[in-house]
């Protein structure tokens, strides 16, 4: 059967589509066949498919052949069930009869006759030519038709329909394709069930020895055809899949080895998208077909198969997965197949299958998903291919081209290179061409990397691919490789050596030297080859092998490679990136870079290089990074683009220290250096984050009081390798709970110096609001560069920060305190001190935790206060109340004592000593406040109403202390200091004698916490007094010293008597008060209140032992003698006063006698008076003061009566009725001094209590 | 013991948090490049197939040449244990790779240890290599 195999292909070739046979009975084709055509390809069909299942076809395509057509008719009657997928599958039978006789007679018979095979799936249309008004026409056609149904419908099926020529009916057509339809239909299931029996006998004697392949093929193929001409393509797809597998499990059977194939030319090229590229014929082997060839048709099937589906995802992902199955095929066969015939299919394979899937992928509309999956397995088709072709390119000597890359090296060394039986052996006449080789390998030094960056490059060829190429020549000339070499690295020969080799790439090289200047070996075949007639022989062998001028071409020259390699790299890149395997497609991109950069095409290297950087650098792939980030930093240089290099710099200097040796980081760091000291066009901050780190040191955070400036110690840590000069650094600290207002902490000492590794550095702060702060940002200059560094290290080298993010510290490192009291001035006395004499006035300055370092008070005094400036200030420690005499006491025994300091007062200002710092102080002032009023004495009863009012010794001195560290702080305080007479005195007349002579008691009430001694007391008397006896009115000297303790009384008795006036004396001042004089010493405690003046050091000692004197003045009065007028007060209702009790007050005047001269005079019968009262304990109604009759005449009297509200209960000073026109001297009062009244309580009120 | 092995964890950041070169071959500096390069572009697939499954042994997600990779996802942090290898010993590895799960779950909970930082501890070190010892 596998004769047939020619024949099947043809028929094949020759017929693509489903054929309906044409029974022309009456010879009506002509004249239908336009219409009939017209309405193919038929649409909307239902075929059933191979389970039986149906499936809807948009359109079927379908050829009408006339049964006398010359492609049915002659055939052998053996082939028919062979190819019975090329027969007909459906029969029309086209009649016309005019005459119901002639049917019977001529055409039923003969219908009968083409109908009786029953194979056929048959169906009559009558063809009616009758025109439509002829009436006998149509009528005769339709009983003629009516006959044709009868005889030849069933009852299961009607086979009959019939078509008017002239008139044709609306649903023929629709018939007639269902018809059509049906019948393909039944017969391709009919077929399809024969073709799966045949199938299924051949199968089960597949292991026999018997089997042939080719007609199960023939077979198989026959019904995958017959469903591709359905348009089943599906089951098309399904029968070619169980071809492979039934081919791929009977080729491999043991004992049957065949020829692999692929010997031919133009085998080098993949066909497996071109199921046409040879003959089956020509492949067949035997009785089955020859693999290499055979699976690449199966594959071109099914991918045809695939593209119709319109699935050419499936074609890329399938084809991989072919390719790579098929490329394991290959390396089975190497040894027979042609040099490198692998890599070479494998590229042209990858590469139509990307441009086939492309090209029809480009106007498909999938999902997602799908697409994503695509553009993935396309980008793995490209690095796949682009990494047979970077082989290819080194073996014919590209290498030195290739980046060794970490991604290229893997791909190249770590896979499988080429084993051919035997390598290529160099042409005879190739020297000039290995010496052109050998010149490019020995000017191919390894580049040099910007910054002096050496570091051994990655192996592109496994270790021996030198004694590879040597080792089998060897073994068939000498039979010993060992011979070969010096032995130096390959002293073992053992295939284990792929992991031990050293450096291969190195020796490689020095040793194909050492070899060639040996010249040992002299015949070619002996002599083992260098590497550069590797390469010739390489390529001339390839130069045979590759039959595609494309490839080659691309292969013969550097740019050529270039080109190819960039378009394959980019391919690859781009669809990775369609795709989610971003990676993949940066690290390529990565590659695209090298070859740009090679090219001097920084522009399009440096955007590429940071990509790739970007990706290694997120991730965290730091050997990775280390091996693409000099370059981006050359690109940078290059392109001068100052911001980008520098931070490539820094990029570089953060990467693990063990990644660059200290020479390299040096270098890096005097980049920095270099271009940070250069004049640079665009400033940019440079972003050291990773480099420099700065954190807190341990412990509670540092606490300044609000307003302070302070000083703030963080710890930096440097990654530059040496020491690096800061021409200023500065920090940002952010307020917790204010993010927007940050603080700014200045290292304001110039430069600043880094060692490598931790560094203390001191910032000073200015004052800062309340709150409390974190690191934010450290900023500084190197040169003219500014730089930031936003990572807070924790204690020790930099983490990459992104994943430290949710961990950012949040220690406060500065608390700036609320506003508090830092210090307080307080009087260290609240007892008074004397008036007029210079008296200490303490002042405590205590701190509140806070030190007064050099603090600053400025003293203010007030009106009617003056400094005692000649005077030194005292300045001492201040104690408790309780211990405050004794320390006094005992500072003053120790002079020397470091708390006591004298202190002068320049410009109103002080300045506090430093042991006053911390440590509550009094300052000692001496004061004198100045009073020029004479005090008056008042008489015992009035006491209370004319004492003399605290305010009047008031004064105030203004405090002003300026502190803190660069006294930023004020504190102002007023403070009130209260100054006293020493006495308050008092007068009473104690008794008047019946002489004439008066007692009079003057007593002294002590002011001050002080104890008086008095030495001498006296009184000057006002004129119309004297004193009695012939004495100066000082009491008995006996008296003398009078001790009066402090606010304590003395009394001091007078004897006086009224004396006449003297007329004569009228010009002189009547002196109108007496004076009292006291001479006096006090002595008290400065601590506790007055005390003894200060000592005035101009006075001398003179002074210092002088009393004091005081003054007071004594209004005496004499007692009427002449009365003229009488004032008496009237008895009060017995009921007595009670508060808020209208009473009346009621004063009798009588006038005792006449008198002329009086000033009155004028009116003549009116009296002046005048009610005075105190307004805190009466209320007066009615008028307090008028006129009240009075005649002139002796004996006239008239009573004033006021209406009063007692306010105060108790003994109170009634309201007083005086004459103010009248000289007191000539009235006389009843009672004739002050008097008091008993004021009582309101009654109680019984209105709002509840009776019981 | 396998011959060839690179061990890999990587965070849920995609950075490497430790890698040991396992393997009993001689170790070649070269190799560390290339393993790094073949681990990282692993992740592309790891990516894929992760969410996938709710296994969390990933067994030989990719191979290049006779290396194969070999992942382990944990479940809440998503880190990666990463294995490249040559032996086929899938128990062996799923077991190796379980204790180390287990190593790292207690070098969580260190409170010393920040998750995400590099793990530097030389106990962690010697255990993962005697692991490697036992089961690859």
């Amino acid at each position: 059967m596998a004769n047939f195999l020619a024949q099947f292909q043809s028929i094949k070739n020759s017929c693509d589509r489903i054929i309906v046979a044409v029974e022309d009975v009456s010879d009506l084709w002509p004249l239908v066949k336009k219409s009939f055509e017209e309405r193919l390809p038929l649409k909307g069909a239902v075929l059933n498919n191979k389970t039986r299942n149906p499936v809807f076809l948009q359109s079927l395509p379908v050829e009408y052949i006339l049964t006398t057509d010359a492609r049915i008719r002659s055939r052998f009657p053996h082939e028919l069930s062979l190819f019975w997928f090329r027969e007909p599958y459906a029969t029309v039978v086209l009649v016309t009869c005019e005459d119901l006789d002639e049917f019977k007679t001529i055409l039923k018979p003969r219908l009968k006759l083409i109908v009786q095979n029953d194979e056929r799936e048959w169906f009559i249309v009558f063809v009616s030519r009758a025109p439509p008004h002829n009436d006998q026409a149509t009528k005769m056609a339709k009983k003629v038709y009516a006959r044709l149904e009868v005889d030849f419908n069933s009852k299961k099926r009607e086979r009959c329909c019939k078509l008017d020529l002239l008139a044709p009916e609306a649903n023929f057509w629709e018939d007639m394709e269902t018809k059509v339809l049906e019948s393909i239909r039944n017969t391709l299931d009919r077929r399809i069930q024969f073709y799966e029996d045949e199938i299924r006998k051949l199968s089960e004697q597949r292991f026999m020895p018997v089997w042939n392949f080719c007609n199960f093929f023939i077979l198989k193929e026959s019904l995958a055809f017959m469903f591709e001409m359905a348009h089943l393509h599906e089951d098309s797809l399904r029968e070619y899949d169980e071809l492979e597998l039934c081919y791929l499990e009977t080729v491999n059977m043991v004992g049957k080895q065949r020829d692999f194939g692929g010997m031919d030319r133009g085998d080098d090229q993949a066909a497996l998208l071109s199921p046409g590229n040879k003959p089956l014929t020509q492949i067949v082997q035997n009785d089955s077909f020859r693999a290499f060839e055979f699976r690449q048709y199966l594959f071109a099937c099914q991918a045809k198969l695939l593209f119709k589906l319109n699935r050419p995802y499936e074609v890329a992902s399938r084809g991989y997965a072919f390719i790579m199955s098929f490329s394991k095929e290959l390396v089975l066969h190497e040894k027979v197949l042609p040099f490198c015939a692998r890599e070479v299919w494998m590229i042209t394979a990858c590469l139509s299958l990307i441009d086939a899937t492309a090209s029809r992928y480009s106007d498909v509309s999938v999902a997602p998903d799908t697409e994503k999956e695509f553009h993935r397995v396309q980008g793995d088709l490209y690095s796949l291919c682009r990494t047979k072709f970077m082989r290819l390119a080194y073996l014919i000597g590209h290498g030195p081209d290739i980046e060794r890359s970490p991604a290229n090296s893997a791909s190249l060394s770590m896979l499988p290179w080429p084993k051919p039986a035997v390598w290529p052996s160099i042409p005879a006449d190739a020297s000039s061409e290995v010496l052109e080789k050998e010149k490019t390998i020995l000017h191919a030094t390894p580049k040099m990397k910007h910054f002096g960056i050496q570091r051994k490059a990655l192996p592109l060829e496994p270790s021996l691919l030198l004694r590879e190429a040597n080792r089998r020549r060897a073994s068939l000339s000498v039979g010993n490789a060992l011979e070969m070499f010096d032995g130096q690295s390959f002293m073992d020969g053992s295939d284990s050596e792929l992991r031990r080799a050293p450096a291969p790439k190195v020796n490689a090289v020095t040793m194909s030297r050492t070899n060639s200047s040996l010249g040992i070996f002299e015949s070619t075949i002996d002599r083992p080859m260098r590497l550069s007639e590797i390469h010739v022989a390489a390529e001339h062998a390839l130069k045979k092998t590759i039959s595609d001028p494309d490839l080659w071409k691309s292969l013969s020259s550097l740019e050529e490679f270039e080109k190819k390699y960039l378009q394959l790299s980019k391919g690859a890149a781009d669809n990775y990136h369609h795709s989610w395997w971003k990676r993949h497609g940066v690290v390529l991109d990565g590659e695209i870079a090298a070859v740009w950069y090679k090219n001097g095409n920084y522009d399009l290297a440096a955007k590429s290089y940071e990509k790739v950087c970007a990706l290694y650098s997120g991730e965290g792939w730091q050997d990775l990074l280390a091996e693409v980030l000099p370059n981006l930093a050359d690109c940078q240089r290059i392109l001068n683009d100052q911001a980008g290099y520098l931070s490539s710099c820094v990029r570089l200097l953060s990467l693990d220290k063990g990644l660059f040796l200290p020479k390299e980081r040096q270098a890096f760091q005097s980049e920095v250096i270099l271009l940070a000291h250069s004049e640079m066009e665009n400033p940019v901050p440079l972003d050291v984050s990773s480099l420099i780190t700065f954190s807190s040191n341990p412990g509670p955070p540092m606490e300044i009081c609000d307003g302070d400036p302070g000083t703030l110690c963080v710890t930096v840590w440097s990654g530059f390798p040496d020491d690096i000069n800061l021409e200023a650094l500065s920090l940002t600290l952010t307020d917790t709970h204010n993010a927007d207002e940050g603080v700014k902490a200045r290292k304001s000492s110039g430069a600043t110096i880094l060692k490598p590794g931790k560094n203390a550095i001191t910032l000073s702060l200015p004052p800062q609001k309340p709150g409390s702060y974190v690191l934010g940002v450290l900023t500084g200059h190197i040169g003219h560069l500014i730089f930031r560094s936003h990572n807070f290290s924790r204690g020790g080298p930099a983490e990459s920060d992104d994943l430290m993010s949710y961990e950012k510290p949040t220690r406060p490192i500065l608390k700036v305190l609320e506003p508090r009291p830092l210090v307080d001035l307080v009087p260290a006395v609240s007892s008074a001190l004397l008036l007029n004499e210079f008296q200490w006035m303490g002042i405590i300055v205590k701190p509140i935790n806070y030190s007064l370092k050099g603090a600053i008070l400025h003293i203010d005094p007030g009106p009617g206060l003056v400094i005692e400036e000649t005077h030194n200030i005292e300045m001492e420690r201040y104690d408790n109340a309780g211990e405050n005499q004794l320390k006094s006491t005992r500072s003053e025994d120790s002079a020397g004592d470091v708390h006591f300091k004298q202190l002068t007062l320049q410009n109103s200002r002080l300045e506090l000593p430093e042991w006053a710092s911390n440590i509550t102080s009094v300052l000692w002032i001496p004061m004198r406040a100045i009073s020029d009023e004479l005090v008056r004495a008042t008489s015992e009863g009035v006491d209370n109403l004319q004492r003399q009012s605290l305010v009047d010794g008031l004064r105030t001195i203004a405090l002003k202390l300026d502190f803190g560290v660069s006294l930023n702080q004020t504190f102002e305080r007023t403070i009130a200091v209260h100054f006293t007479e020493p006495f308050h005195v008092s007068t009473r007349v104690s008794d008047k004698c019946n002489d004439g002579t008066l007692l009079l008691q003057v007593i002294l009430h002590s002011q001050v916490k002080a104890t008086y001694t008095i030495y001498d007391a006296w009184m000057d008397l006002q004129d119309g007094f004297a004193h009695t006896g012939q004495r100066d009115g000082r009491p008995a000297s006996a008296f003398f010293p009078l001790v009066i303790s402090p606010t304590s009384k003395a009394g001091i008795l007078f004897s006086i008597c009224l004396s006449n006036m003297n007329p004569e004396d009228e010009p002189k001042q009547p002196q109108e008060d007496s004076i009292l004089n006291i001479k006096y010493e006090i002595s008290g405690n400065r601590n506790v209140g007055a005390h003894s003046p200060v000592a005035l050091p101009h006075s001398g000692v003179e002074n210092a032992t002088e009393h004091l004197t005081f003054r007071c003045a004594v209004g005496l009065q004499r007692p009427v003698l002449d009365p003229c007028l009488a004032v008496g007060f009237l008895p009060l209702p017995s009921s007595g006063l009670r508060v808020g009790q209208l009473v009346a007050m009621k004063w009798r005047v009588e006038r005792l006698k006449f008198f002329e001269d009086s000033a009155l005079s004028e009116n003549k019968n009116e009296v002046l008076y005048e009610v005075s009262a105190n307004s805190e304990n009466w209320m007066i109604a009615g008028r307090k003061r008028g006129y009240a009759d009075l005649s002139k005449d002796e004996g006239s009297r008239i009573v004033v009566s006021v209406l009063c509200v007692p306010l105060v209960a108790g003994y109170v000073r009634p309201p007083q009725l005086g004459l103010p026109d009248v000289s007191k001297t000539t009235i006389s009062c009843n009672p004739p001094g002050p008097h008091l009244v008993c004021v009582l309580p309101p009654p109680l009120s019984s209105s709002f209590c509840i009776p019981a | 013991m396998t011959s060839t092995a690179c061990f890999m964890i990587v965070s849920r950041n995609d950075i490497p948090i430790y890698e040991a070169e396992v393997g009993a071959a001689p170790k070649k500096e070269e190799a560390v490049h290339q393993h790094q390069f073949i681990l990282h572009a692993a992740l592309d697939i790891v990516q894929d197939i992760a969410w996938t499954t709710s296994a969390m042994f990933l067994k030989s997600i990719d191979r290049f040449n006779d290396l194969v990779v070999s992942v382990y996802v944990t479940a809440a942090i998503h880190t990666r244990l990463m294995l490249l290898h040559d032996s086929r010993n899938d128990d062996g590895i799923k077991s190796f790779f379980q204790e180390v799960h287990e190593l790292y779950i207690k070098s969580l909970l260190n409170p010393l240890y920040l998750p995400g930082s590099r793990i530097k501890s030389s106990h962690f070190d010697t255990k993962v290599r005697a692991l490697a010892r036992k089961y690859l």
